[in-house]
């Protein structure tokens, strides 16, 4: 065996690639973006039980595994036609809701905070979750990793297992939780309310006090005038577990709502040549290009698309927040790509206040957890909010359970097209004719890219744990004339 | 006797019932992703042979804080993961520190965090944080295709890995018993 001492990081392949091609006079002619591809994975599925896909499909994604053993479960229900009881329904939403608890946290203190606590033209050696850290105070990063620690219990306690979740079954979930548990999780999520109050004051102080960023926010740079995606109550409220997908147009009315098993009547994928990226987009408007607008097919499927296309929050204090937001940025829909950081944080606080709410549901620990399917199972669809976008699952099997086809739209899939979009719009307004390419540069098209966190490649864990990204100019003759890189070199 | 259990943030599989389990052996990856999953094959691999109370061995998926929150309050951790490097033969197997990815802690993540700027977070935030942390990585060569196998060079050398880590431990216990009290 060989000991070396190398930067692995500098060898990774596979990374997400930007590729931005120049014309003469320097400014961007075309961009282009990649992510690795994970293949097999239809085939991976086919004849196998159904019942084994909430935890086949959980390791997709090293990211959302709960939300794909949600929808997953969600598909079993529809395709053994049977209803959860009550109380399951409740503790799959409970365990969900801790869920975006922890996600949203994660994204927004490791991913999207040191942009604005540090700068988005700070060193890149302290633009990072240690800089924030050192800027804001210990006690908040403790709360951080709390936070994270305490709603992992939760998931551990009700799903069975930590961030695996092993609970779910068609009509129900496998474990009903005690009053002692009970009480723990109602502590716990008292605690993650005021934490998402912390966060949303953190916000306030940081990023709306201050005048640049607001303005960044504002900036058309970082506007899309697309389709908003979300799942919404019967009261058209955000919801993440349940529902149904509603659409709203770019200038806030409603496009479409639909049941998850109609999905096919109304999303459809385009196909590029260079890249095996399938874009989603809305079949009854059509795919039109990578353009924006009502005449567009395209959607976005991100937090703050999910406010969007919904009236409301569910919530009392996640609704004032939600009102505050719509208020300062003017008015429903809001367009600004920047704005998901503030989208997430409203979600977070929403998520935590629902969490208390099942946490005090008196039907919460019920022995009634599962009723048991009795007909032919053949074909199921189950769609559920996964923190990067709506996410559908649709099974078809033989009346033995055995899958004999299966297809997924994951979160971060509806949003490509956007994302794409996003960056290119980004690489065009700051790569000029005579602009200097920097790092600042780069960490300014990658603030377009932040708010989506894109999750295409995570079921891939080989070291370093993460997913580097690369952004590749070449000028009009096709030469190399900058590379830049996060966690490459 | 080994016994499994669901605890913590991890899966685990305990060997005896010491009180204290101060030393980690975690295997990362995934399960399904063809060789992506040689560092979960191989902590199974040491767990199955290992007969030493003061050990936990456990698998996880997850990353980044996921990872750190795994590793608080163990004196010692032995990660065992998947790597790809440029050129790199698949089944080659690399010892490495933590320190072997400082370079990369400079670095925003597109995504989470990885493993050093983790570990420095645990201290910078006081966490009980292992004194010493290994790293064997394995080459892989496929990690995009789904497949509970993984690729041929790659299985065979999840035993090396496994005989090296269980080598390593061995030596950390004979060290311990030869320390003048």
């Amino acid at each position: 065996m060989k000991k070396i001492t190398i930067d692995p990081i500098t060898r990774l392949e596979g990374h997400g690639k930007i590729t931005i091609f120049l014309n003469d006079d320097g400014s961007v002619a075309n961009v282009y973006f990649q992510v690795p591809e994970l293949r097999g994975f239809e085939k991976f599925c086919e004849g196998r039980p159904a019942e084994d896909m909430p935890q086949i499909t959980q390791r997709i994604c090293g990211v959302c595994p709960e939300a794909h053993h949600m929808a997953a479960t969600k598909a079993l229900d529809d395709l053994f036609h049977v209803e959860p009881t009550s109380t399951a329904r409740k503790l799959r939403e409970l365990l969900y809701s801790a869920f975006y608890v922890t996600d949203h946290t994660t994204h927004f203190y490791i991913l999207a905070s040191p942009d604005f606590v540090m700068g988005p033209d700070a060193p890149p050696a302290e633009r990072n979750i240690l800089g924030v850290i050192a800027k804001v105070g210990l006690e908040l990063g403790g709360a951080v990793i709390n936070t994270r620690k305490q709603n992992h219990w939760i998931i551990q306690t009700v799903g069975g297992r930590p961030i695996n979740p092993c609970f779910g079954l068609p009509g129900g979930v496998s474990r009903a939780i005690t009053e002692e548990e009970r009480k723990q999780i109602e502590e716990i999520a008292k605690q993650s309310v005021e934490f998402g109050k912390l966060s949303l004051k953190l916000f306030d102080d940081v990023v709306l006090k201050n005048k640049a960023y607001l303005d960044m926010i504002l900036s058309e740079t970082f506007t899309q005038r697309s389709y908003n995606m979300g799942l919404v109550d019967e009261k058209n409220r955000v919801n993440f577990y349940d529902g149904k997908v509603r659409v709203v147009g770019p200038d806030g009315k409603e496009f479409c709502k639909y049941a998850p098993r109609e999905y096919l009547d109304h999303i459809a994928e385009h196909v590029e040549p260079w890249t095996y990226l399938k874009f989603p987009y809305l079949k009854k408007i059509g795919w039109k290009g990578f353009i924006d607008g009502k005449d567009s097919g395209v959607y976005r499927a991100t937090p703050l698309s999910r406010l969007n296309a919904a009236d409301g929050m569910a919530t009392p204090l996640a609704q004032a927040e939600y009102e505050k937001m719509y208020s300062t940025l003017g008015g429903k829909p809001v367009n600004y790509t920047l704005a998901t950081h503030w989208a997430r944080l409203i979600e977070l606080l929403y998520a935590a206040e629902r969490l208390l709410e099942l946490s005090r549901d008196p039907e919460i620990t019920s022995p009634n957890i599962r009723n048991i399917p009795t007909a032919k199972p053949d074909e199921g669809v189950g769609i559920v909010e996964a923190p990067r976008g709506t996410l559908t699952h649709h099974y078809i099997t033989d009346e033995r359970g055995v899958i004999k086809k299966c297809n997924l739209i994951v979160g971060t899939t509806n949003n490509y097209a956007p994302l794409f979009m996003s960056i290119k719009k980004a690489a065009e307004d700051f790569i000029k004719p005579g602009v200097k390419i920097t790092e600042g540069l780069l960490n300014r098209i990658e603030m377009a890219w932040r708010p989506y966190d894109p999750c295409a490649s995570c079921a891939t864990h080989a070291l370093p744990g993460q997913l580097p990204l690369e952004v590749t100019i070449y000028d009009a003759q096709g030469n190399e004339l900058k590379r830049l890189s996060r966690g490459i070199s | 006797m080994v016994r499994e259990r669901h605890s913590g943030a991890l899966h685990y599989t305990e060997c005896n019932e010491a009180p204290e389990m101060k030393t980690l052996v975690l295997g990362v990856g995934n399960p399904i992703l063809c060789d992506d999953a040689a560092g979960i094959k191989a902590a199974r691999g040491v767990s199955k042979q290992l007969n030493n109370p003061k050990v936990s061995v456990a698998e996880t998926s997850a990353a980044g804080l996921s990872l750190l929150e795994s590793i608080v309050g163990y004196d010692r951790v032995i990660i065992i993961d998947t790597i790809q490097t440029r050129g790199g033969r698949a089944g080659q197997v690399y010892r490495m520190e933590p320190e072997d990815f400082s370079s990369a802690k400079h670095f925003s993540s597109p995504h989470q965090i990885n493993l050093f700027t983790a570990l420095e977070l645990g201290k910078m935030l006081n966490l009980a944080m292992p004194k010493k942390v290994t790293i064997f990585a394995i080459e892989a060569k496929d990690i995009t295709s789904f497949s509970e196998r993984c690729t041929p060079e790659v299985e065979r050398a999840i035993p090396e890995v496994v005989r090296t880590v269980l080598e390593e431990l061995e030596l950390k216990a004979r060290k311990n018993k030869n320390k003048p009290t």
